[in-house]
């Protein structure tokens, strides 16, 4: 009796450490926009005289939602054109969600009212993992509402919920999934502005080896789908460079102490540390890198450990550690009106909390941008958006001009595979190097 | 047992399952051996500074292990329910921790200087004393409530709902933590003299082994918590009252011992252990989120039943036990960091084939199970 007690217990405690509690999930409602008539003062016209602006002459829109692939889209009025987001809004890596959906509801705010119907950005929090990923899908997907996804923004969770949008014709454009093989899987939904793990790999071992002259360096990773890749193609290119790769390893993440693991690597003597992975775990390693052994040796993160947050909690520590980010968006009065915009809004710069902001409100604005162009409304007044155009439409995308540059998305849907810019740590501020 | 004994012994299922299990049990420990023959003798990767750098952090973690596992432990042996919200009363010492820091650390006691001297860095001492007192403090009285609320009205109900409890009382109080105190990672403010990371610089192999002093005091204090546990049960009234709820409540009622309230300051204790244990994690660890009491209280979980659950000297063997081979075993057998829970729980199982009731466990009576 005791020990069937204590083994239904045990199965118990493993049930529940696979299964982390979900967070409540934050449904941010957008402020409704204060002045809707400032936003349009040159209507001489009321709007609802003509709006069908797009509808192709001679054709009846039922036509069309009936040709789409996966149909159409009916927002009746007074509902809003909802954009989904998922992300990680708790936990370490939170910074990560809560600057995109800042980022997000600045665009949607710009986006203002469109042939009389609201933008809402729905982000939800995915924590980041491929269940979350997976959770968040189904719920966008039972929401007729939500016409494309600006997500998600870990490559683990993106893997996760990539076949559920693909089944429902929902377009994705992630401002940060960099896992090479989400856009070698011939999937007709996904796309994504980032650089990719690959270029970012080889970039970060090309620069440790030429520019940095490592010779033998240990790779470390997270074990998920972001930091497992990168750290993976870095440590091929590095040793096919010529290098030495000392350690190529997982460690698990959320812990609050990796030194066992560093004091084994510190064995082997190596020059630098490559970290594969976010901000929570390149925070600890930093950190426990001065007490194992490893004081003289060079931590090199990656985009996922950029941030304001791994200035803060490493401290001193932090000092000649590198870091990686898309490229530093050009200073452009768009950008500008961007900046001060987040600055006004929520109080702090951004690329701040993470290096994705600009690249999140690219994303979210371009999803509304394809919206309007496919969108037409019906003779009922309800706003019709075939699906299906919307994910051609995405995937077309040619010549975007944003704020972190031009986007011309491949036809796999890459929109952008620029490389990185690397920064170090210099008196608690993050300085670019090249 | 009688039927068995009439009847001649044949392959039945439970007879399988007794030769299988001490074969894997058998295999496990031959593979464990051939791994540590390896890595040990004919590799030699690894030189006397890294054992002893993994010996430390072992030592330290299991300090914290053990801390926690007598609150199971203790709970366990008095209402024989395992109390999953164990981990969250820690989570909330830690916090209670968090903030005394962070309020040693904004009130100022010499405005000249600048930064002026904040009282954590001016009296580290008094401050983590104070520290300590407030976490264990709060936890106390987080684990008293926990007892009240959600486990006495239960108490004369089937063994499995109050386990049920005990989870919904770890969920309610990891999101209450996570609504009050917002999910954000926060770090601890240490006072300057035990800075995380400072520490003795060891020399061994003309390579520096930094000895923390937040590792230091987590261990020692955490020993010094146990010992004083150990003779506080063997030695005052109340731990003899305690016993003897243990073995048998309703005898100790009839023999003048109020049981209601034996439980309650068991829970106390066990969440002062927790609070300790909490404060300890956030000084040497320096995290702080709502969730930062699941992980520990789980492991802690696990080395309470290795030791013996309701075993007390069990529950402190088992951490320390736990926290080594989660920090040496992965070296030591050569296998990758990620796998080591699953080293743990592999050892934990061949212990647990060959000693069913753990390490130091006990034969229980009857009636106690």
């Amino acid at each position: 009796m005791k020990s069937r007690f204590l083994v239904l217990a045990l199965i118990l405690v493993m049930v529940l450490s696979a299964c982390a509690p979900r967070a409540e999930e934050p449904v941010v409602e957008v402020p409704a926009v204060e002045e809707p008539v400032v936003e349009e003062p040159v209507v001489e016209e009321p709007v609802v005289e003509e709006p069908v602006v797009e509808e192709p002459a001679g054709e009846d829109p039922m036509e069309i939602c009936d040709n789409d692939d996966y149909g159409c889209a009916v927002i009746a009025p007074g509902q809003t054109i909802k954009i989904g987001m998922g992300s990680p809004m708790t936990g370490g890596n939170a910074a990560f969600g809560i600057d995109a959906e800042q980022s997000g509801l600045i665009a949607v705010e710009d986006a203002g009212l469109f042939n009389g119907f609201q933008f809402e950005l729905i982000a939800e929090d995915d924590g980041g993992t491929p269940e979350g990923g997976a959770a968040v899908a189904n719920k966008f997907a039972a929401d007729p509402t939500i016409v494309g996804v600006a997500g998600h923004l870990f490559s683990g969770a993106t893997f996760a919920a990539l076949p559920i949008y693909e089944e429902i014709g929902i377009p994705m454009l992630s401002p940060s999934a960099t896992n090479p093989d989400l856009t070698r899987q011939g999937s007709r939904v996904f796309n994504r502005v980032p650089f990719t793990d690959e270029a970012q790999g080889n970039a970060a071992a090309n620069y440790m080896y030429n520019e940095l002259g490592f010779r033998k360096v240990a790779f470390l990773h997270d074990g998920q789908d972001y930091g497992k890749g990168l750290a993976e193609i870095a440590a091929a290119t590095f040793e096919s460079l010529g290098g030495e790769v000392v350690e190529l390893m997982g460690i698990t993440p959320g812990e609050a102490d990796y030194s066992p693991v560093l004091s084994t690597i510190a064995a082997k003597d190596p020059d630098a540390l490559y970290f594969g992975g976010y901000t929570q775990e390149g925070v600890v390693l930093t950190n426990n890198m001065k007490t194992s052994g490893l004081e003289d040796v060079v931590f090199f993160g990656c985009d996922g450990t950029f941030g304001v947050d791994f200035l803060t909690r490493t401290g001193a520590n932090g000092e000649g550690t590198y870091h990686a980010t898309p490229r530093t968006p050009p200073e452009t009065p768009e950008k500008d009106a961007f900046d001060t915009a987040y600055q006004t809004r929520w109080g702090q710069a951004p690329g701040e909390l993470s290096p994705f902001s600009w690249n999140s409100y690219d994303t979210t604005t371009m999803l509304i941008k394809m919206v309007e162009e496919v969108s037409f409304v019906g003779s009922d007044g309800s706003l019709y958006i075939p699906r299906g155009a919307l994910v051609d439409a995405v995937r077309e995308l040619a010549n975007y001009i944003g704020i972190s540059g031009t986007y011309t998305c491949a036809p796999v849907g890459d929109c952008n595979v620029e490389g990185p810019t690397f920064w170090i740590v210099e008196n608690g501020e993050f300085v670019a190097v090249n | 047992m009688e039927s068995e004994k009439k009847s001649p012994p044949k392959l039945t299922r439970r007879n399988y399952s007794k030769i299988i299990r001490p074969v894997f049990g058998i295999l496990v420990v031959g593979y464990i051996l051939s791994r540590l023959y390896d890595v040990l003798l004919v590799q030699q990767a690894y030189t006397a500074e890294i054992w002893v750098r993994l010996l430390i952090s072992g030592l330290i973690i299991g300090g914290v292990y053990a801390l926690i596992a007598i609150g199971y432990t203790l709970v366990y042996g008095i209402l024989f329910m395992i109390n999953f919200a164990h981990g969250e009363v820690m989570m909330i010492g830690t916090f209670a921790g968090y903030f005394l820091f962070e309020a040693t650390k904004s009130i100022n006691v010499a405005s000249a200087g600048n930064p002026p001297l904040s009282f954590s860095n001016a009296y580290p001492l008094i401050s983590v004393i104070l520290a300590f007192i407030v976490g264990m403090t709060v936890a106390a009285t987080a684990g008293f409530f926990l007892e009240k609320i959600a486990y006495r009205p239960l108490r004369k109900a089937p063994r499995l709902i109050p386990l049920i409890s005990a989870i919904g009382a770890s969920f309610f109080l990891q999101n209450a933590a996570q609504l009050l105190f917002s999910p954000q990672v926060r770090d601890y403010a240490n006072p300057q003299a035990i800075a995380r990371g400072s520490g003795w610089t060891l020399i061994i192999n003309d390579s520096r082994v930094i000895v923390t002093y937040t590792g230091v005091l987590t261990f020692v204090l955490s020993i010094l918590l146990m010992i004083g546990l150990y003779l506080m049960v063997q030695k005052s009234k109340l731990g003899k009252a305690m016993r003897a709820v243990a073995s048998d409540k309703n005898t100790a009622a009839l023999m003048g011992i109020d049981v209601d309230a034996i439980v309650s300051r068991t829970f106390i204790i066990s969440g002062a252990l927790a609070g300790a244990a909490g404060v300890m994690w956030g000084l040497h660890n320096g995290l702080v989120h709502f969730f930062v009491g699941f992980l520990p209280g789980i492991k802690a979980f696990t080395a309470a039943v290795l030791g013996g659950i309701g075993n007390i000297p069990g529950a402190m063997l088992g951490g320390l036990f736990l926290g080594l081979v989660e920090s040496l075993g992965p070296t030591a057998l050569g296998i990758s960091y990620q796998l080591k829970d699953v080293i743990s729980f592999v050892i934990m199982i061949v212990i647990l084939i060959f000693r069913p009731s753990g390490i130091l466990g006990e034969v229980l009576s009857e009636e106690k199970v």
